[in-house]
């Protein structure tokens, strides 16, 4: 009985999709090859089956989105990178986004992301707030 | 008429004139270079004497010409930027900049230029600063014969060495960068010169060159940098006489060109990278004079880019020359020297009189199981191989190189 619970466990976990954390330094951009590095940025696409991709910069997977014949059902996890907290990842749903030029990100989206609203970067940065919708609309077509 | 000439040779003589020079020493009147720059005005010069200098951020926003003699250092005490400049015309020349503070919001530099014209960063030394020489909306200005050394460990705890955005007429010549992000990092920067430098052991790229067009490097050494060399999203740039070399790694590329047009990368030696050139989205691009010698890959050719043209290319000891993930093949391959022909030339016009094939069939099933590398050199892969040599099925049919060179090119003997 043991072994089989112990083959169950595994295939369990073999199922699951589940995100996985970037791995700055190491980890390439799926749609633009690059090496991640900027801790404040990234995104990242998790299919039903599982399969992970990274992203350095919300373009990427934007451009990943248009280049692919997956539909977006597909995916279990839209997840990005919370800029006032390296390297986490938080649901892109229900994330807000600040977009302004004074936005050093990786490949120039020039977007940020958040988990909580941040008014104080708002009014700094003189930022447009996005949602994620808005964001699809505007790099998505 | 005599007098107006005479009046203003005498109102230029009296600027001249006006142009102070300032020295700031340990034990001399002024003591430290905010002192100086507060007292300066447009023009004038200051020498600062050695010694260990602590004086946190200093702003510059006069035309100044600062000068080390022997070599005096600027601190930053792992807590400050330490020169911020906004001004045009300011020379920095003989500094030693050490320490500068890390964060990860802020860009904090050694020296930052921000929306300059006529700077000249020269002769100065970097050691262990965040980003090494920064420039933002900056136009004709020159950086110089610069050594810039960073641990370069954690990559979260460095920044790049020379760092680009957004600027115009930038010459960077005869650097020496190591240890850093990015050893040069170019965005959105035009009509710009990269000579003479020397990037070796950065975390990340050794040049990295993103959406900016119409600028040329050549002479550059790029030395075992975590992942090479990286040039995307640009039309017109000119890429020679660079070497890269043992770019080693899974995810490392000697020069990883993507999303390239109108371009030009002539008499490059590529040398020991696992992949010496990634292609993909790259267009109406020649390719000539190269040298690529035992790399993982020569070339990788992603079905993506059309239009290019390599010609007289000398291929040695590569691993495979060059690779694909397509069959259709829309670009050129001629008169290259290829190590692997086995050709004849019965016409002694020293070009081969059967074409050759650069792409090996095993090099097609590693692209689509990159596990398989483990049976290459086995003897099955040797006869399969063999038998893909004499009737293609899986390599492009159109891939090849029709008049392949019997000899390899001399192009020192060629280009000088």
């Amino acid at each position: 009985m043991k072994p089989f619970v112990f083959a169950l466990f595994l295939f369990l976990i073999g199922c699951a999709a589940e995100p996985e954390p970037l791995a700055y330094g190491k980890d390439q951009c799926h749609a633009c090859k690059m090496t991640l590095m900027d801790r404040k940025f990234g995104a990242e696409l998790v299919t039903k089956k599982g399969k992970v991709y990274k992203f350095d910069d919300i373009n990427c997977l934007f451009n990943f989105y248009k280049g692919t014949d997956v539909s977006k059902e597909d995916y279990q996890h839209t997840l990005v990178i919370d800029f006032s907290q390296p390297e986490k990842l938080i649901d892109a749903q229900k994330a807000y986004f600040l977009k302004s030029s004074e936005v050093m990100s990786p490949m120039a989206s020039g977007v940020a992301a958040f988990e909580f609203q941040n008014s104080e970067l708002t009014t700094n940065w003189q930022a447009t707030p996005l949602t994620w919708q808005e964001l699809e609309k505007q790099f998505g077509e | 008429m005599k007098i107006i000439v005479f009046c203003s040779v005498l109102v230029f003589t009296l600027a001249y004139a006006e142009a102070r020079t300032y020295r700031v020493s340990k034990q001399g009147k002024i003591t430290t270079l905010k002192e100086a720059v507060a007292l300066s005005d447009h023009g004038d010069t200051i020498i600062i004497e050695p010694g260990i200098y602590k004086e946190g951020n200093v702003i510059i926003e006069k035309s100044l010409t600062i000068l080390g003699n022997g070599l005096p250092t600027m601190d930053g005490e792992h807590k400050y930027e330490i020169f911020t400049i906004h001004a045009t015309n300011v020379t920095v020349s003989g500094i030693r900049f050490i320490d500068t503070g890390v964060a990860n919001i802020n860009d904090l530099a050694a020296i930052k230029i921000l929306d300059s014209k006529g700077i000249k960063i020269q002769h100065n030394k970097f050691e262990n600063t965040f980003f090494g020489i920064y420039l933002a909306n900056t136009t004709s200005s020159l950086i110089e014969k610069n050594t810039l050394y960073s641990h370069g460990i954690a990559e979260n705890q460095i920044g790049n060495g020379i760092h680009l955005w957004k600027c115009e007429n930038i010459t960077i010549n005869k650097n020496n960068i190591k240890g850093h992000r990015d050893g040069i990092y170019f965005e959105f920067v035009t009509n710009s010169l990269i000579t003479n430098n020397h990037s070796e052991g950065n975390v990340r790229y050794g040049l990295h060159f993103m959406f900016s067009h119409n600028d040329e490097y050549y002479n550059n050494t790029f030395l075992r940098n975590g992942a090479g060399v990286a040039v995307m999203y640009t039309k017109n740039v000119k890429m020679i006489g660079n070497t890269f070399d043992e770019n080693w790694g899974s995810s490392a590329y000697g020069l990883l060109l993507k999303d390239i047009r109108d371009s030009e990368v002539t008499n490059n030696t590529f040398f020991k990278n696992t992949i010496g050139i990634h292609l993909e989205g790259v267009s109406r691009t020649n390719f000539t004079e190269n040298t690529f010698t035992e790399n993982g890959y020569a070339v990788r050719l992603q079905a993506s880019s059309d239009d290019n043209v390599f010609n007289r290319n000398n291929f040695s000891a590569n691993t495979f020359d060059m690779a694909t993930n397509g069959s259709l093949v829309l670009n050129q391959i001629n008169g290259n020297y290829w190590d692997k022909y086995q050709g004849y030339d019965l016409n002694k016009d020293g070009i081969g009189d059967v074409p050759f094939r650069p792409v090996n069939m095993y090099a097609m099933i590693v692209e689509r199981i990159p596990a398989a590398i483990l049976l290459w050199r086995s003897f099955f892969v040797l006869l399969i191989d063999r038998a893909e040599k004499a009737i293609p099925v899986v390599t492009p049919e159109d891939l090849k190189d029709s008049s392949p060179s019997m000899k390899p090119y001399d192009f020192a003997a060629t280009s000088k």
